[in-house]
């Protein structure tokens, strides 16, 4: 018996297991996401995933679809290599902040350039989740880590990347935005951006780029409804919420 | 002398930070110390627990497979140490959380309700501390209290005194 | 008003990755480049902390692979240089090691293991003996290798290697693991002046009042390769003559020989505690320089022993070296330990006894 049309449940492509994510953590509310995303395109057979090196190394053991390991930060070379290989499969990578603007950096833009047709899932939370909390090429100014125990000091440690705008410089990408997930309505718009970039990718466009503003309650050291607040307010300030590249063209602010 | 402790119970519960202390009390009058935090996977799933050697003599092997002393904090970790008490051991088990079968090597304690009562629930690991220095006095129980506010240098002065009325409960009790 | 912390209190108790970071301070090091990593995220945290405090230079790089070209960088400009990192972050670091030791370039490496191959675990191995002792990278070279079995030890020797890598012009890394780098124990800060830095008329540091000179590890002409390639073995053998290092344990009468470093080492010592109270004769050998190998010392005992045991947290490594020093003259047994999981002196001890029965007491 089909379930009625508005009955919230679990989707098909989310698998059972109880996920480790700290309360709050919007690594847990992109899965599910991803998860409807794979069910109401109908891919999840033919989706292949690649996780990074980050909290979401595990994230095998929630997204009911294939899924390979990378090296940190390698995480696009080997969506590329999947994604050479097997040309009509569906093909993400999923990364954080370290993983895709640190190490991950030169592999990210040169994947962007070649204009890879995959989609790729940015979870910025500001933070270096798994380790600890140290900073991020993301992390704000001023804010305190591990390593900016006095805050992020831009004189010797940098300014927040901006990785949306950094890769609409390019000329392959095909679709590029940028959502928070700091209220219902960036879970709503989060979930609308991830389904036009797996919905070019059916169609057989190019690179598309979603990037998260993602809580990360525990190592921004705040309970999980002010993480979303932080969100909305603090991290959103520095990284405009829009669209940057739709159909391969640039969007104007 | 060569006392093997497990300090274990749950994040949050500070678990990590009394063996620390307990470690640098120690260190003050007993000659080989070692404190071993687990950490990483073993942590996930909010469980926490390390280990403290105590010794006269060169420490070699720095992890215990059998243990003197154990201060557990919570039902889960009993169940997955208290086979590893020595059968001469002394285990003191925070009754507040954790049912334990009975067995005179075991001193049950209501830490948790003990140090509600104090103020703050948190202050639990100090009662646990304070009953198993009754029993077995390796450390002046008077530094412990001198040495608080030295050892948590960022501690307002209000939850160092519920720490140590916690500590003394559990002297007492 | 806050008391200021450690008022109370005599000794230092401090965890394995700090002490490290504190000895690398006290030892002159001039600049910090790491990466996040467990299980040595502590030493970057100290470094991030307590750096800036002195006026140092303390970078976190986008990868490990920045990090050490960034040690590559300090160390030519002539200052003393670190990086740490952990066994995923080393095999990221091993192409600027090769760099390194191919310009003759002094630095400090510390690799506080983890479990392997891949992402592994983060849990305590000796997994990467091969890779630090055989030369991580390309190319016919060694790097010295130093093996803490405490946090007294993280601490020496981290003086030490800044010590060493200037005096021989080598990295040098310190090859600990998550074990000696998460453990706090008592102890006795560095409080001489650091280790002098000898002259550096190899630095890069303009050419104001000299010819120009260079940094490099490229040499086409012909025969100049051959030549440097002579020069570093002639170092290495220096190395081997005069800084080999092993710590031996109660091996006067032994008749059964234990063969570990680091952790395994330590808990190797109670073993033999334990083992003569049963009337086992056992002793210990402990490198403490894992290059250069103590050949010497087991080629020795060998022919004293009826037999020698390797433990390590592997599948046998150190074991090939033992083999190689022994040279057939006694047999050499292996008890590995490759999961991630430390052994207890109960697994050793068990291993050992099964020897001893095996081939007759
Ligand atoms: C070569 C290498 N260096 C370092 C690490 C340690 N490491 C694991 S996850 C991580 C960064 C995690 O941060 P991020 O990518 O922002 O993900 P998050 O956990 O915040 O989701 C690092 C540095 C590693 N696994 N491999
Ligand atoms: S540490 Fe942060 S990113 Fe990682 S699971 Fe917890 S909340 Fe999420
Ligand atoms: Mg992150």
């Amino acid at each position: 018996m089909k379930p009625p049309k508005n009955c919230y449940r679990r989707p098909t492509s989310l698998t059972d297991a109880t996920m480790h994510y700290c309360a709050g953590c919007g690594h847990s509310i992109v899965h599910k996401l991803l998860a409807e995303v794979l069910d109401e395109l109908e891919i999840r057979e033919r989706t292949i995933g690649v996780a990074p090196v980050g909290c979401a190394v595990f994230a095998y053991f929630y997204l009911k679809c294939d899924i390979s390991e990378a090296a940190h930060g390698r995480t696009p070379a080997v969506a590329t290599g999947i994604k050479r290989a097997l040309p009509d499969r569906i093909v993400f990578s999923y990364q954080g902040d370290g993983d895709l603007a640190a190490i991950g950096m030169t592999e990210t833009i040169h994947t962007a350039n070649r204009g890879e047709p995959i989609t790729v899932i940015f979870i910025n939370n500001t933070v270096y989740g798994m380790t600890g909390g140290q900073m991020a090429p993301t992390t704000l100014v001023g804010q305190q880590t591990a390593t900016s125990p006095a805050g992020r000091n831009p004189a010797t440690m940098g300014c927040p990347i901006r990785m949306c705008e950094l890769l609409n410089t390019l000329d392959q990408p095909y679709y590029i935005e940028r959502v928070a997930l700091d209220s219902y309505a960036g879970v709503v718009a989060t979930k609308k951006a991830l389904l036009t970039a797996f919905q070019s990718q059916v169609a057989g466009k190019g690179y598309s780029f979603v990037e998260v503003l993602s809580p990360c309650p525990t190592y921004l050291r705040l309970s999980p409804q002010k993480a979303l607040q932080f969100v909305g307010r603090e991290i959103a300030a520095q990284f405009p919420v829009r669209i940057f590249r739709k159909e391969g063209v640039p969007v104007n602010a | 002398m060569h006392e093997r402790i497990l300090i274990a119970g749950s994040g949050g519960q500070g678990i990590i930070s009394l063996g620390k202390l307990l470690a640098r009390l120690a260190a003050e009058t007993i000659p080989h110390v070692t404190f071993f935090p687990a950490y990483g996977a073993e942590v996930r799933g909010g469980t926490s627990n390390c280990q403290v050697i105590l010794s006269a003599h060169e420490i070699a092997a720095p992890i215990a497979e059998i243990f003197d002393s154990m201060l557990i904090m919570n039902q889960q970790s009993a169940a997955h140490f208290m086979a590893a008490l020595d059968k001469n051991g002394l285990a003191i088990v925070n009754q507040s959380l954790c049912k334990v079968h009975a067995d005179s090597r075991h001193v049950l304690v209501p830490a948790t309700e003990i140090a509600d009562r104090l103020g703050s629930a948190k202050a639990a690991n100090f009662v646990m501390l304070g009953a198993w220095l009754a029993r077995k006095p390796l450390i002046p129980a008077r530094a412990i209290e001198t040495a608080m506010a030295s050892h948590f240098p960022d501690a307002p002065a209000a939850l160092i005194d519920i720490n140590i009325q916690a500590f003394r409960a559990g002297l007492a009790g | 008003m806050k008391k200021p912390d450690n008022a109370f209190f005599s000794r230092v108790l401090m965890m394995g990755n700090e002490a490290a970071a504190e000895a690398a301070i006290r030892a002159g090091c001039q600049c910090y480049f790491g990466y996040p990593i467990t299980p040595q995220n502590e030493l970057t945290a100290y470094m991030a902390k307590h750096m800036p405090e002195r006026g140092r230079v303390f970078i976190q790089a986008e990868s490990e692979l920045a990090a050490i070209n960034m040690v590559f960088g300090a160390s030519v400009a002539g200052v003393r240089a670190m990086t740490s990192s952990s066994s995923p972050g080393i095999s990221l670091k091993q192409e600027g090691i090769s760099y390194l030791a191919g310009a003759q370039l002094p630095a400090v490496i510390i690799n506080v293991q983890r479990g392997g191959p891949g992402l592994g675990s983060i849990d305590p191995s000796q997994g990467d003996y091969f890779q630090a002792t055989k030369g991580g990278g390309h190319g016919d070279y060694h790097i010295i290798v130093l093996a803490p079995a405490s946090v007294q030890e993280m601490h020496d020797m981290t003086v030490e290697a800044f010590r060493l890598a200037d005096h021989y012009r080598i990295p040098v890394m310190i090859l600990a693991d998550g074990r000696v780098g998460q453990m706090m124990e008592p102890i006795r800060l560095h409080e001489d002046p650091p280790p002098p830095v000898p002259p550096k008329p190899w630095a890069l540091t303009g050419a104001k009042g000299r010819p120009p000179q260079y940094i490099r590890s490229l040499f086409v002409e012909e025969g100049a390769l051959e030549k440097h390639n002579y020069e570093l073995q002639d170092c290495y053998r220096q190395i081997a003559a005069a800084e080999t290092k092993a710590e031996e344990t109660e091996t006067g009468d032994c008749e059964w020989l234990i063969a570990a470093w680091g952790t395994c080492a330590r808990i190797s010592k109670g073993v033999v505690r334990k083992a003569r109270a049963q009337g086992i004769k056992v002793g210990l050998v402990r490198p403490i320089t894992l290059w250069p190998f103590p050949h010497e010392h087991l080629a020795r005992l060998a022919h004293q022993v009826k037999a020698l045991l390797v433990v390590e947290m592997n599948c046998g490594q150190m074991l090939e070296d033992v083999r190689l020093a022994v040279n057939g003259a006694a047999p050499v047994h292996f008890s590995g330990y490759p999961g991630g999981r430390i052994p207890t002196e109960t697994d050793v001890l068990n291993a050992l006894t099964a020897l001893a029965h095996s081939q007759g007491r």
